[in-house]
């Protein structure tokens, strides 16, 4: 490898967080200048981790960075950063949407552009023209960001990072430093036309830029990038060069989630998949379309069922799930529960009157985090936990309120003092069980599960699971959306997978198996 | 109760006043007139708590309290004394008008309901002037102002219902709940099933009926009559109580608990105030604001505490 072509080189770098947590453990990484590397793993593999510690967000506990073949010290600020060429533009730091796109170009870089207090609205036009000239960005001037798709709004996000770069490192020395821009997940809320474009905005920047491509989907980064890197618990487990190497998704995929024995998983959970069938049908979703998201999606869902949607992350199943609780509307759907159609674009109290429920395992979105345990327990359960159903007012007994949320404590587990105990003080594994609790006793016909086990230990995921696996049996279907194979092996009788918003094929829990562990 | 910082101050500032002028503040005269304030300020503070738990603001209670003042005189004539019905019907209305428009056409509650107490605090003026009276005076209530218990002034003991049915429905019906879950996590409740829209106009509608309802209380207190003339700080008075009593501004914590004990912190502080030697009570608009100024300022920072905590 010519030393040349290498723009920067982190060596050995580790970062512990608490004490015990290990985000990254030895790992390596070379950039080039002019490509597009991507770093893939899962949720928690240290990706952004890694990537902060080079915008000087985090300082590593030890490794060394060595930049255009000379040692230096790791930024200890993104403006050192910055000076060194390096940019980040975050998943969710989002654009300002009622500036102007020369205002939001500049934002926060203002002084370079004032005289005496006062901005000098000629020179920020010229620069932000040709800033917008320079790199390919056709939008008029005098628009709002929030007029603009959001393809073009991550480019001037990318505009802006590149602009910073060259501000901060001046127009002295260093004139001819390559800028790298971070891109932490810059997909993620766009559509797949929207993807095309930004990548194919992306590919024409490589000439004089190098991007580091942080994502967890699979076949972007196989088509858009020449190397990838496979962070898995804090270490890179491999390395591949896309142009001389043929890389399958297939592969990718397993390096990403490691080796697992699916069979062992399957058999420690086993439960009845075989009945499922003869069961009536409780949801028929027929040609339910989003435009951009997913298509003509229908499928139908057996009492005691639990159905998978299974594929990459932005093939439209998250989406899919979202929009079957009303969270978003799709712009066409029949849905059937128990045979009677519901109202399309209806809202999520709606759905749950009819039967649907809906779990994330985001809690953040989920609990009311500080209120106490017994409360969030009894949001969707007011009916059991009343008196006296009058029309409009019915009176709480506290006495069952409290036995109730005992119950659902003891069944799952919770660790906390008692039901009083309010729930930002609990752990992440703690607030996941008390966001899934309450539909224990709620018991919906459906429930979707999105991301139930996302970001918590191993312990409190057999819990939950556990917890699952009951409801199902006592004949509540379920429609799962995860990013975890495993989690589908557990949960589901059937799966079906889905690419760029199209259901391809149905497998059954042991097909799906046999492909997995292929 | 962990720490209740309004109960601390209700303790302490008895304490003081006790210490400092004993004989004048701990008088039966003052008492009663410590619980007939209490009455008064409460009123104007309880229903709109409903409305800034859910993080909106409801400032159309003192156009409320104003304005049904004036319906009721001009009904008297016809519904003789059931016209005081008219407070809470009137109440009722007007935040069911409050909460449809600010959900619906999505305009910030501030601005509606404070050009709502505009428009009906000038309708109210308005019937005094057209009507060649000084006051709107219904002397036919009369026999509300002499209270059956001695020592504890009709005012207070009219204030009453309001006060327990803002507890109830805070705490025993689910109502108080659902506003509580779209203040604290407004996703959270629509993924909870709670449907946000028809929750947040019933918080307006229970802070409209409950103001008309207080409202008959301050109409008894002034001499059954309402105010013809606006004056910020009566408006302030009501949001000084909430924000003292500990619900704070962005909604989601507190409840009508709460303001009744910010209220009693209000009537306190001036009742203490203007016994001592030395405060001149024509500064009393001045303390008003400097009060509710310190005590957003204080409540801001005591929130910012609790949340990294």
């Amino acid at each position: 490898m010519s030393g040349e072509r290498v723009l920067l080189e982190v060596r050995n770098v580790c970062k512990t967080f608490d004490n015990t947590v290990k985000a990254l453990d030895g790992v390596s990484i070379t950039v080039h200048k002019n490509e597009v590397l991507s770093v893939v793993g899962e949720n928690g593999a240290g990706k952004s981790t890694l990537m902060k510690t080079l915008v000087g967000v985090h300082q590593p506990d030890s490794g060394e960075l060595y930049f255009m073949g000379q040692r230096i010290p790791f930024p200890k600020n993104p403006l050192e950063a910055l000076k060194l060429g390096i940019s980040i533009v975050y998943q969710e730091r989002g654009v300002i949407p009622h500036l102007k796109v020369y205002q939001f170009l500049l934002l926060g870089l203002e002084s370079k552009f004032t005289r005496l207090g006062r901005l000098q609205l000629k020179k920020i036009f010229e620069v932000s023209r040709s800033v917008f000239e320079e790199l390919g960005i056709k939008v008029s001037m005098d628009a709002y960001m929030y007029e603009l798709q959001l393809s073009t709004q991550k480019m001037i996000e990318i505009a802006r990072a590149i602009l910073s770069i060259r501000l901060a490192v001046g127009n002295g020395h260093n004139k001819d430093i390559t800028p790298l821009i971070i891109l932490d997940e810059p997909t993620a809320p766009l559509s797949m036309e929207e993807r095309d474009e930004l990548f194919k905005y992306i590919l024409d920047l490589k000439e004089n830029n190098s991007f580091i491509f942080v994502s967890h989907i699979i076949p972007e980064v196989l088509k858009f990038s020449d190397r990838v890197y496979v962070l898995r618990d804090g270490k890179i487990v491999a390395h591949h060069e896309l142009s001389s190497e043929n890389v399958t998704e297939d592969l990718l995929f397993r390096e990403i989630v490691g080796r697992v024995s699916y069979y062992e998983l399957y058999s420690k959970y086993q439960y009845g998949v075989a009945e499922a069938k003869e069961k009536p049908i409780v949801l028929s979703v027929r040609q339910m379309t989003k435009k951009g998201f997913f298509q003509d999606v229908s499928f139908d869902l057996h009492e005691g069922e639990c159905i998978g949607l299974f594929g990459p992350a932005g093939c439209g199943k998250s989406e899919v799930a979202k929009a079957l609780f009303g969270i978003i509307h799709a712009d066409s759907e029949k849905i059937y529960v128990g045979g009677i159609e519901i109202k399309p674009k209806s809202d999520p109290y709606e759905r749950m009157r009819r039967g649907i429920g809906y779990f994330s395992g985001d809690t953040g979105k989920e609990l009311f985090l500080h209120w106490p345990i017994r409360k969030n327990l009894s949001i969707v359960n007011f009916e059991k936990i009343t008196r006296r159903q009058l029309k409009i007012v019915s009176i709480i007994n506290f006495n069952i309120e409290k036995e109730l949320a005992e119950k659902i404590m003891k069944r799952l587990r919770i660790r906390a003092p008692s039901v009083n105990t309010e729930c930002h003080s609990l752990s992440g594994g703690n607030k996941q069980k008390v966001s899934v609790g309450k539909w224990l006793e709620k018991s919906p016909k459906i429930l979707i599960l999105e991301d139930p086990t996302i970001g918590i230990d191993v312990g409190a995921r057999e819990d939950i699971y556990e917890a699952l696996l009951e409801m199902k049996r006592n004949g509540i279907s379920m429609i799962l959306v995860s990013d975890d194979p495993k989690e589908y092996v557990i949960l589901c009788d059937k799966v079906l997978t889905m690419r760029e918003g199209k259901i391809q094929k149905v497998y059954s829990n042991e097909e799906f198996r046999r492909v997995m562990e292929a | 109760m962990r720490g209740n910082p309004a109960l601390w101050a209700i303790m302490g500032l008895i304490l003081i006043f006790s210490a400092i002028v004993p004989d004048k503040f701990l008088s039966t005269s003052n008492l009663v007139a410590i619980l007939r304030n209490f009455a008064v300020t409460s009123m104007l503070a309880v229903g709109p708590t409903f409305v800034i738990l859910l993080g909106s603001i409801d400032l159309s209670y003192m156009g409320i309290w104003m304005f049904g003042g004036a319906l009721v005189w001009l009904a008297y004539p016809y519904l003789g004394l059931y016209s005081i019905f008219l407070y809470p019907l009137f109440g009722l209305l007007i935040g069911l008008f409050n909460g449809v428009v600010h959900v619906k056409a999505k305009v910030p509650s501030f601005i509606l309901t404070l050009a709502m107490t505009a428009i009906l605090a000038f309708l109210t003026t308005y019937v005094r002037n057209i009507s060649g009276v000084l006051t709107l005076t219904v002397p036919a209530y009369d026999f509300l102002r002499a209270s059956p218990i001695p020592y504890i002034p009709s005012p207070f003991l009219l204030a009453l219902p309001t006060i327990i049915l803002s507890i109830f429905l805070m705490f025993f019906t689910k109502i108080g709940t659902y506003i509580c879950a779209i203040g604290s996590n407004e996703e959270g409740a629509r993924l909870a099933g709670i449907n946000v829209e028809r929750y947040k106009v019933l918080a307006f509608m229970i802070s409209g009926l409950l103001v008309g309802l207080g409202s008959i209380a301050i109409f008894v207190h002034l001499g059954n009559q309402t105010r013809v003339d606006f004056d910020p700080s009566e408006l302030i008075r009501g949001l000084a109580a909430i924000v003292l009593g500990g619900t704070p501004l962005a909604g989601g914590l507190g409840g009508p608990h709460r303001t009744l004990l910010g209220a009693m912190i209000y009537v306190l502080i001036f009742n203490g105030l203007f016994l001592l030697p030395g405060v001149d009570p024509n500064h009393l608009k001045l303390y008003i604001g400097t009060l509710l100024l310190s005590a957003v300022i204080i409540a801001s920072k005591a929130l910012k505490g609790a949340l990294i905590a």
